[in-house]
């Protein structure tokens, strides 16, 4: 788990006035220092003059959609962002993220949970290794030995429940799409509805092995009609 | 007879004296020439009576010249022997004369009294259907089909529409351009027919009649004009056009009544939603700001009461939370903007994230037991719909059952479609309330000490019917509720799970 320390900065973009004071005496209270835009444009300006280290965004903008603001940032910075809306259309957050957002929240959300998903956007900004070892209440996942424990007993998966769970646990506490997962695992990038069972037959699978209880999954959430998060913090 | 090329009455009139004149022929060795006269009398009065006027009066003329050429003596000339045959002649052309006007009268009183026959019978079958016309669009299709059957052609119908004229019914063959709806305009602002046949543009292809009421033009009807109709069908268009006015003027009236008594509902519905709604809204505000209000002004509290006011604060918000999340989903399902999005999905995975979604607190020590067999076949749905429905079911069961009463899932199939039964052990539905619990802003007498909005198994109804599914509940009094969405297994779908 990452400690931050005054040297990330991060840029809060939302026209509402009151989210942002609170987000700012939240994210200030954990050490982070915080700059602020109400607009999209004052966004795209203040992504460089103040060189953050990861954006909240909103996406409904006065003047340009959080979606545009995303896409225009990515074409020159992979800056880790995170999307605040208070849209729950699986297909805005799908569409945030094909743009090349990090991660979303639907408002409203309490400050744990933004503060989770920032800290599991942001260790993308540490060196990532392929050996590390991630360990979430009794789930031990060791990419080096390719290993997997539940309370230290090694449980064996087969070759793709491996790979789906490698995929989601390189990227621990973040979103991962169904396309992402089809792709990285099964080399799919065409008729992805086609192939979708696929997934879900070795998401039940590797939840029957992995999981207490697989009817009420604990390690691997589902996010409806988006895709999966590995637990990265009890 | 109409079709009849307009000699034919006279050809016939000439025939019946040829037939006269032979009867005559052997009939006049025992009468006297005179008394032939009566033949040719007969004659031009079935002419008249047949054929009309011009054929009797050809036919009077031609039988005074027979009867002088064949039976007056001489014989076979023109000639008269005996001056007294003048007199004949005179009066059997003047008898002639008159049968035929009055014949002929007769004749054209019968016509028209069919004619008004069919008119009226025409025009009572108009109003009969018009008057079993329910909207606009029916009376529409009445008179554009009727008008149809008059003209022999094609026809539309213009009504205004935002100060400019529309089409609002035309047979398949009738071309509406910007010329057809300029000479209808015409119409329409000058009360006046145009087109075809009429001394206002006669060259388009069409003729239009102003639908006049009393009130004023209510529209314009336009028939393809090719040849000039008959007398007949002219007067039946026209008669056509002012029923037509009246019709379309009472259905327009009607549909507005409808608007009316509607904007009525649904005034009556938002003073009951904003009724239960601000007191739902207010109910967590007031906690939420009393809690917050005795932190900000009071530095006395003990750590211990503080964190009572900050969870109390934290729970209600998440109530406020739900309420205002069940009325836009509420809206949504009502006002049809919900974009159904239906992918296969595996039951236990939507069922495991309904519970994610129901706050702790809620769940607390209820135990819940799921029964969903690992084969259980893929569903089609709209995962983010039948998540809300989970929700809002599951969070029934829980907020109306005793802390630590349990909470059992099953899921089973029958026939084609798949069952979820989500079974409490609470305190359960009074018999009568049964059929209304799934009506919007219901609650139960017996519920009322549980907050809620009566928005939630609404919503789940809504959910689950756009999906051809079924909801039903069963309930005993005190001991609990089983509430079942049965959802149609498609046969797509069995296929996508046969490998």
């Amino acid at each position: 788990m990452i400690k931050p320390d005054a040297a990330l900065r991060i840029l809060i973009v939302d026209d509402e006035k009151s989210i942002r004071r609170f987000l700012k005496t939240t994210l200030h209270a954990q050490g982070f220092q915080v700059f602020e835009a109400a607009t999209g444009q004052e966004a795209l300006e203040n992504s460089v003059a103040d060189h953050p280290d990861a954006l909240i965004l909103d996406l409904g903008l006065p003047d340009m959609d959080g979606i545009e603001v995303t896409r225009e940032i990515r074409k020159r910075s992979q800056i880790p962002i995170v999307i605040l809306s208070v849209r729950e259309q699986e297909a805005d957050k799908i569409a945030a993220l094909d743009a090349g957002a990090d991660d979303y929240l639907t408002k409203p959300f309490s400050s744990g949970e933004l503060l989770a998903r920032l800290r599991a956007v942001m260790r993308r900004l540490l060196p990532q290794e392929e050996d590390q070892v991630l360990k979430v209440g009794k789930l031990t996942v060791d990419l080096s030995k390719r290993m997997i424990c539940i309370k230290d007993q090694p449980v064996k998966l087969t070759p793709t429940e491996y790979d789906v769970l490698k995929v989601l646990a390189l990227n621990s506490g973040k979103v991962i799409t169904h396309r992402h997962l089809l792709q990285a695992v099964w080399n799919k990038t065409e008729d992805l509805e086609g192939v979708a069972h696929l997934l879900r037959v070795t998401m039940s699978n590797l939840r029957n092995k992995i999981e207490p209880d697989p009817n009420r999954p604990f390690y691997i959430l589902t996010e409806p009609g988006i895709g999966y998060r590995l637990r990265s913090e009890l | 007879m109409k079709n009849d090329p307009s000699w034919n009455p006279y050809l016939k009139s000439l025939l019946l004296i040829a037939a006269a004149s032979l009867l005559g022929e052997g009939v006049q060795r025992f009468l006297a020439p005179a008394n032939l006269v009566m033949l040719y009398l007969l004659v031009v009065v079935v002419s008249a009576i047949r054929w009309g006027r011009g054929p009797a009066v050809s036919a009077s003329f031609v039988s005074v010249l027979a009867f002088d050429f064949l039976f007056v003596p001489p014989r076979l000339t023109f000639s008269v022997a005996d001056s007294q045959y003048l007199l004949t002649f005179a009066g059997l052309l003047i008898v002639a004369l008159v049968i035929s006007a009055l014949a002929a009268q007769a004749r054209d009183r019968a016509i028209e009294a069919n004619q008004r026959e069919a008119q009226a019978t025409l025009l009572y079958n108009l109003s009969r259907n018009l008057a079993a016309a329910y909207d606009l669009k029916a009376v529409l299709e009445i008179l554009g089909d009727h008008a149809r059957q008059i003209a022999r052609n094609e026809v539309a119908l213009f009504l205004p529409e935002d100060s400019a004229l529309k089409v609002c019914y035309k047979t398949p063959g009738f071309f509406i351009g910007e010329n057809e709806t300029a000479v209808a305009t015409l119409a329409f602002q000058k009360d006046l027919t145009t087109g075809g046949g009429t001394e206002t543009l006669p060259s388009s292809g069409a003729r239009y009649l102003p639908l006049k009421t009393t009130q004023g033009i209510s529209g314009v009807l336009a028939y393809k004009f090719e040849a000039a109709l008959d007398e007949e069908s002219e007067r039946l268009l026209q008669a056509l056009a002012n029923q037509a006015a009246v019709a379309i003027d009472r259905a327009l009236l009607a549909e507005k009544a409808h608007q009316i008594e509607l904007l009525q509902e649904t005034e009556k519905l938002q003073k009951l939603l904003l009724n239960s709604v601000s007191h739902d809204l207010r109910t967590p505000l007031v906690s939420i700001k009393g809690a917050l209000s005795s932190l900000l002004e009071d530095g006395a509290l003990d750590p211990k009461a503080r964190r009572e006011l900050l969870e109390n604060a934290y729970e209600e918000s998440d109530r406020l939370n739900q309420i205002v999340g069940n009325l836009l989903d509420m809206t949504r399902v009502e006002t049809g903007l919900v974009k159904m999005v239906k992918k296969p999905c595996d039951l236990s995975d939507v069922i495991g994230v309904s519970l994610q979604q129901i706050p702790k607190e809620r769940i607390g020590k209820h135990p819940i037991a799921i029964h969903i067999s690992p084969e259980f076949p893929e569903i089609f749905m709209d995962l983010s719909l039948m998540i809300k429905t989970f929700v809002n079911i599951l969070d029934n069961a829980l907020k109306y059952s005793p802390a630590d009463a349990g909470v059992e899932i099953n899921a089973k199939i029958v026939h084609d479609h798949a069952e979820i039964e989500f079974t409490d052990h609470g305190i359960g539905i009074p018999s009568k309330d049964l059929t209304r619990i799934f009506d919007k802003f219901f609650r139960s007498e017996h519920s009322h000490t549980v907050p809620g909005t009566g928005l939630g198994l609404a919503i789940c109804k809504g959910i689950v019917e756009a999906h051809q599914g079924e909801i039903r509940v069963e309930s005993r009094l005190n001991q609990g509720t089983r509430i079942v969405v049965s959802l149609p297994l498609s046969q797509a779908q069995n296929k996508s799970n046969a490998k």
